[in-house]
């Protein structure tokens, strides 16, 4: 894949390079700050571009901001922020645009490579990518509707609201596709949500019940 | 001025004045009793007598204050909370002020009193005479300035006068009087300035030693914190490392364990300084300041928060951290113990005080002495020389007020 990566602080975007080119892909541009974000992926049209919350000048939540504007300018291009915390406020805003292709992660989760090249991927593809700890403060905080689903279907739940196909899942579970499925069915029946099957769409779903 | 204008006055007056003179016998009574007890310490037995009298002693005040305050059309601010112990007790600037004024207010009062009588019944005296001259026994009449009153000329022509001139003196005097007396009261009772100064100073004194005491133990938190948990993990994980390193060529295996095993060391470690970062300045605070960060906590709030947020300009960063922790913390209570089915969270900014107000609608009985949470908060504000006012009757609802100076 084409990447851009936005991120100020040079060790760490070393080894985000170091590791997505010896995974195969190609980063087309490396930028410090949220004007120099636009003009590079107007120029280079990325598969996926790399944020970092914090950037100059302000070191406050740019990041954010600069995806929000880079995907007004071009819908639905494929963005994942990272960032030292995570705030369920952020993950509302980037998803509010209604498009697929969003991950925001924590950074913690470069260093399970193959998950976040994987995530990496499934933004690139227009799903989703939200970091389980999003979802945990989610999770807490509208607890009592959710009361009425089982141990195996709050699982389900969260890996889902991260992102995750079904076929996903089920590996990640140890279980069967159908039986990822049928708890799946069982879940969107639970909280009364229309049943989804794409990707993005199922997660926004998700996210906008537990918002 | 109106005819019932003017009798207002002359009651209310004269109101005042019969007070005074009730404090004022009582002031009289009280001070043998007080010098009694004073004495009686050196027998030990004072030293339980004295405290109640004291506190009893300001209630009085308090009540004197508002008397002396209402008739002057201002405040006198009394008593706040009195400490049970005599020494104390005898601390206190205000329990002086109330010793000091206790001898002005039983002479003063009782005279002015005593002068308030006078003039209210010299009027009501000199008409008497000149229109009821006759009820007199013929022997002994009344006598205006040595001229007896012994016919209606005598009673129209030096009576009715007399009256006239008494009257106007009490409607001039009576008021006079009594003003004058509040104003000894209330000079004797107020906070003079210089008061006002040490007291200021000696909270401020109180609150600087809190404050440096709160930023010695935060500062040897985070040393504690960084030391025994993230410093501990990076050695960890360099000692895998290096293992590993040695390992290279003999045990694949084991190198893929040890790598492993320090990935996952470096993750315990971030998720660690993540949370002792959180704890020194909540990162959505320096985000997006006082509001967002607030709005953010009210989302994620089990209970259901009703949020609103005036103009707050520049705040200093300790201030809102402060007020950030506050609020985070009593929406943690609300949801823990007070069943509400709904919260109030209001921030607002008076010049230069911040003021932050959370109301459930739950159970209160919030007891201070319990849980550590009220508590915090109280040391977290102190520092910044500010308060906290908690309302929690049994039965709810639980109210809790921040007060902190943000001024420059």
């Amino acid at each position: 894949m084409r990447i851009v990566i936005v991120e100020d602080n040079v060790l760490l975007a070393e080894g985000l390079r170091h590791l997505l080119t010896s995974s195969g892909h190609e980063v087309v541009a490396w930028v410090e700050d949220a004007d120099a974000f636009v003009a590079a992926v107007a120029e280079h049209r990325p598969d996926v571009s790399i944020v970092d919350v914090r950037l100059p000048p302000t070191f406050h939540d740019e990041g954010i901001h600069a995806a929000l504007r880079v995907r007004r300018a071009r819908p639905g291009a494929p963005i994942l922020v990272l960032s030292q915390y995570v705030e369920e406020t952020y993950a509302g805003e980037l998803l509010s645009d209604g498009h697929g292709g969003v991950g925001y992660l924590l950074k913690d989760r470069v260093a399970r490579v193959e998950e976040f090249l994987d995530a990496l991927q499934r933004v690139a593809a227009g799903g989703t990518a939200m970091d389980p700890e999003v979802i945990a403060q989610l999770l807490t905080r509208s607890h009592d509707p959710l009361a009425a689903l089982t141990a195996r279907e709050r699982e389900v739940l969260q890996l889902m609201a991260q992102g995750y196909a079904n076929g996903e899942i089920a590996g990640k579970l140890v279980i069967t596709e159908r039986a990822v499925h049928k708890h799946v069915g069982n879940i969107f029946a639970k909280i009364d949500l229309p049943p989804s099957d794409s990707g993005h769409r199922r997660v926004l779903a998700v996210l906008a019940y537990l918002g | 001025m109106t005819l019932g204008g003017t009798f207002r006055r002359l009651r209310d007056a004269a109101v005042y004045s019969a007070t005074s003179l009730a404090t004022g016998l009582a002031c009289l009574l009280a001070i043998p009793v007080l010098l009694l007890s004073g004495v009686l310490c050196l027998l030990q037995v004072g030293v339980y007598l004295l405290p109640p009298q004291l506190r009893w002693l300001g209630r009085w005040t308090d009540f004197e204050r508002r008397r002396a305050g209402k008739r002057l059309g201002r405040t006198i601010p009394g008593h706040e909370v009195r400490p049970r112990r005599l020494p104390e007790l005898l601390a206190e600037r205000s329990t002086r002020r109330d010793l000091h004024w206790l001898p002005a207010g039983g002479f003063l009062g009782t005279l002015h009193g005593l002068a308030g009588f006078a003039l209210t019944l010299l009027p009501l005296g000199a008409l008497f005479s000149a229109g009821f001259w006759w009820v007199f026994p013929a022997g002994e009449p009344a006598t205006v300035a040595g001229v007896p009153l012994d016919s209606w000329g005598a009673a129209l022509g030096f009576g009715l006068p007399q009256a006239l001139v008494v009257t106007v003196l009490a409607v001039v005097l009576l008021p006079k009087v009594a003003d004058g007396s509040a104003k000894i009261s209330a000079r004797l009772l107020a906070r003079s300035e210089r008061d006002e100064l040490s007291e200021r100073v000696e909270t401020l004194q109180v609150s600087r030693a809190g404050a440096v005491d709160a930023h010695g133990a935060e500062l040897r938190r985070i040393e504690r914190d960084l030391h025994d948990g993230t410093q501990a993990r990076l050695v960890s994980i360099a000692m895998r490392l290096g293992l590993a390193e040695r390992e290279l060529d003999r045990d694949p295996q084991a190198v893929a364990t040890l790598l492993a095993e320090a990935r996952t060391g470096a993750e315990d470690a971030m998720t660690e300084l993540r949370g002792v970062l959180r704890t020194m300045y909540p990162p959505i605070l320096a985000d997006r300041g006082l509001e967002g960060a607030l709005s953010a906590v009210a989302a994620r709030s089990v209970v259901p928060v009703e949020l609103s947020i005036g103009e707050l300009d520049e705040i200093a960063a300790p201030i809102e951290a402060a007020a950030y922790f506050v609020v985070t913390e009593a929406l943690t209570n609300v949801a823990k113990h007070s069943g509400a089915a709904s919260v109030q969270v209001t921030v607002t900014r008076d010049v230069d005080v911040l003021l932050a107000e959370v109301v459930d609608d739950g159970c209160g009985g919030v007891d201070e002495a319990l849980g550590t949470g009220v508590s915090g908060m109280r040391r977290r504000l102190a520092a910044l020389d500010g308060t906290l006012k908690v309302t929690s009757p049994l039965g709810g609802p639980t109210r809790i007020l921040l007060e902190v100076s943000c001024g420059s």
